[in-house]
């Protein structure tokens, strides 16, 4: 019995210790249908961590041809995700993650690691407005429109009503156009899961096109259910909520970290990115956007990409896998997509326009570094058509340190792409050149 | 004023250490094995998270087991001339190495962080600690080491 079991793990670790696949192309998981190696599970994850540098000296990031960018505004606390608003004016989330827990030695030793990776300055867990009313790029005003919320990200505006999604609540604000700080309490229209765990805080907001609705992005409490499928109640999915009565249920499941919410303004649809499951391996699983169907359920944690399982989650659930939604486009493995916008403005060349901007945070679970960077997927009714394409580049030093990291996007009333940049702490806005 | 039985030279008045640490990382080991069976039937990640706690701090501990033998054998020469303590040595070493592996392989995420190896690992290290945890005893209560009264410890 003993020979046969020792057998068994030499062979088992002969295997995990050898023939580790090297990062491939991430171009060959861009599209609809992204390659997928086999599943390979570690001693070491293989990692590489881009320690924050910051942008110093002038340095910008590097914009595709005919583009060019510059910092609308620096020095945040932690600028995480962007709103503009109808007149113009540009809300700033500074936020970061709540602390977090550590129920197993691993993650002592990955919350150390991971400091490095964001910026050492503590985030604001308010909004700060700018105004840039004439469009030079060089804001008149900059208030704290908002101030201590609990770990903001969404926002959304219907009429008077300014929701602000904290990672524990959807909380309504009154707003007429023109405020620069908002003093009233807030209201709560509902719970979010926040804590004790927290581990996807970030709730992506958007309203629907009538504006009767809320989706918010409520993203799981773990890698893949270690902290216990009880601890995934209500989570990895996209909440509908009724703005009148703040009742809610859930419009799409099995979404990893859907952020980016975004109604897609040809079709009316709703589209997220999603960020997948970490420690598979260099190239699994690409990092997807997709349409979001209502009642769908895309996968996580059972599956991935459609019916392909997972072997970490127990007990399994055949009955749901077997009903999994494949996602409409990879974006490639642990870019780690957090921003997502539709360019409806004029400024930028006609290449730019009807298609989508996607923000990707940037890698660690590869030993090659990949996303640190801000793409644009083109479209045609309503559908991506084609090769995404590097637009915001030059986040990352050739010695692999990060000057800054793009996360959350918008277009200004001047048809400019803003970039939250939460590592760098600026807001970068890209421009048609010479414009 | 050599005494008559190999004795320990990583001692507090007169008690060796090692046998005094030992027990901490036998009972980490063990509990580690218990508690991924556990695991494995339950899928309840409460309990995987103790085998990963307890094979931390077995492993943590055994540093210092480790040195305190390592001060013993080398420090009375007629230790290492019985062959139940080169059994208690090189099989220690194969389980600790093991359990380095067993800690990495804790390390992943929800069921693969236990089952299959994990679970084969916990178990082959409790099994060879029963043939080193038997020497270790075969050193003391036959060989005498540590046991014996020489002069200097005498109350």
């Amino acid at each position: 019995m003993s020979a046969r079991l020792a057998a068994l793990a030499a062979a088992s670790l002969s295997l995990a210790a050898c023939g580790a696949p090297a990062p491939g192309d991430p171009h060959r998981q861009v599209g609809p249908n992204p390659y997928l190696p086999d599943i390979h599970q570690y001693l070491m994850p293989p990692a590489k961590l881009a320690r924050i540098v910051g942008w110093s000296g002038g340095r910008t990031p590097t914009v595709a041809p005919g583009l060019k960018i510059q910092a609308l505004a620096k020095d945040f606390k932690g600028a995480r995700s962007l709103y503009v608003l109808p007149n113009g004016d540009i809300l700033v989330v500074e936020s970061d993650g709540p602390p977090a827990p550590v129920r197993r030695p691993k993650e002592f030793v990955m919350n150390l690691l991971e400091k490095k990776t964001h910026s050492p300055v503590k985030a604001g867990n308010r909004i700060v407005l700018l105004r840039d009313a004439n469009g030079d790029g060089v804001p008149e005003v900059r208030t704290v429109f908002l101030d201590h919320l609990d770990h903001p990200f969404g926002v959304a505006l219907v009429g008077s009503d300014l929701y602000v999604a904290n990672t524990g609540s959807i909380v309504r604000y009154p707003y007429q156009a023109g405020d620069t700080q908002i003093t009233a309490p807030g209201v709560k229209l509902t719970d979010l899961p926040g804590g004790p765990i927290d581990h996807h805080w970030t709730k992506s907001l958007t309203a629907s096109p009538d504006g009767t609705k809320l989706y918010a992005g409520v993203g799981s409490n773990s890698n893949i259910t270690e902290n216990g499928i009880g601890a995934e109640l209500d989570r990895a999915q996209i909440w509908e909520i009724d703005r009148a009565t703040g009742a809610h249920r859930p419009f799409a499941t099995g979404l990893r970290n859907p952020n980016g919410l975004t109604f897609e303004p040809t079709t009316h649809q709703l589209w997220a990115v999603v960020n997948e499951r970490d420690e598979l391996g260099p190239d699994l699983v690409p990092d997807y956007m997709t349409s979001v169907k209502d009642g769908a359920f895309y996968g996580w944690p059972y599956s991935y990409w459609g019916q392909h399982l997972d072997p970490r989650v127990k007990p399994e659930r055949p009955d749901l896998v077997a009903k999994a939604t494949v996602p409409d486009y990879g974006l490639s493995s642990h870019v780690a997509p957090l921003g997502l916008v539709f360019y409806t403005g004029a400024n930028l060349p006609p290449q730019y326009r009807g298609g989508a901007f996607v923000g990707e945070h940037g890698s660690w679970d590869r030993t090659q570094l990949n996303g640190y960077k801000v793409v644009y997927v083109p479209f045609a009714g309503g559908r991506p058509n084609g090769m995404a394409q590097d637009v915001v580049t030059g986040f990352v030093s050739p010695d692999g340190k990060a000057y800054g990291r793009p996360v959350g996007l918008a277009v200004d009333a001047h048809g400019g792409l803003l970039i939250a940049d939460d590592a760098g702490n600026v807001v970068w806005r890209v421009t048609a050149a010479g414009g | 004023m050599p005494s008559e039985t190999p004795r320990s030279t990583a001692r507090i008045r007169g008690h060796p250490i090692h046998p005094m640490l030992v027990p901490f990382p036998i009972v980490c080991f063990v509990g580690t094995l218990v508690t991924d069976i556990v695991y494995a039937v339950t899928a309840d990640m409460q309990w995987a998270n103790f085998s990963a706690w307890m094979l931390s701090a077995g492993l943590v501990i055994s540093v210092f087991v480790v040195i305190a033998g390592l001060i013993d054998a080398l420090g009375d020469t007629r230790i290492l001339r019985l062959r139940a303590a080169w059994i208690h040595v090189l099989g220690n070493v194969v389980a600790l190495a093991l359990a380095v592996v067993n800690e990495m392989v804790h390390t992943r995420d929800a069921y693969t962080s236990v089952v299959p190896e994990g679970l084969v690992l916990s178990f082959l290290v409790v099994l060879i600690l029963l043939v080193t945890g038997w020497h270790g005893g075969e050193m003391v209560y036959r060989h005498g080491v540590g046991v014996g009264r020489d002069r200097e410890d005498r109350p």
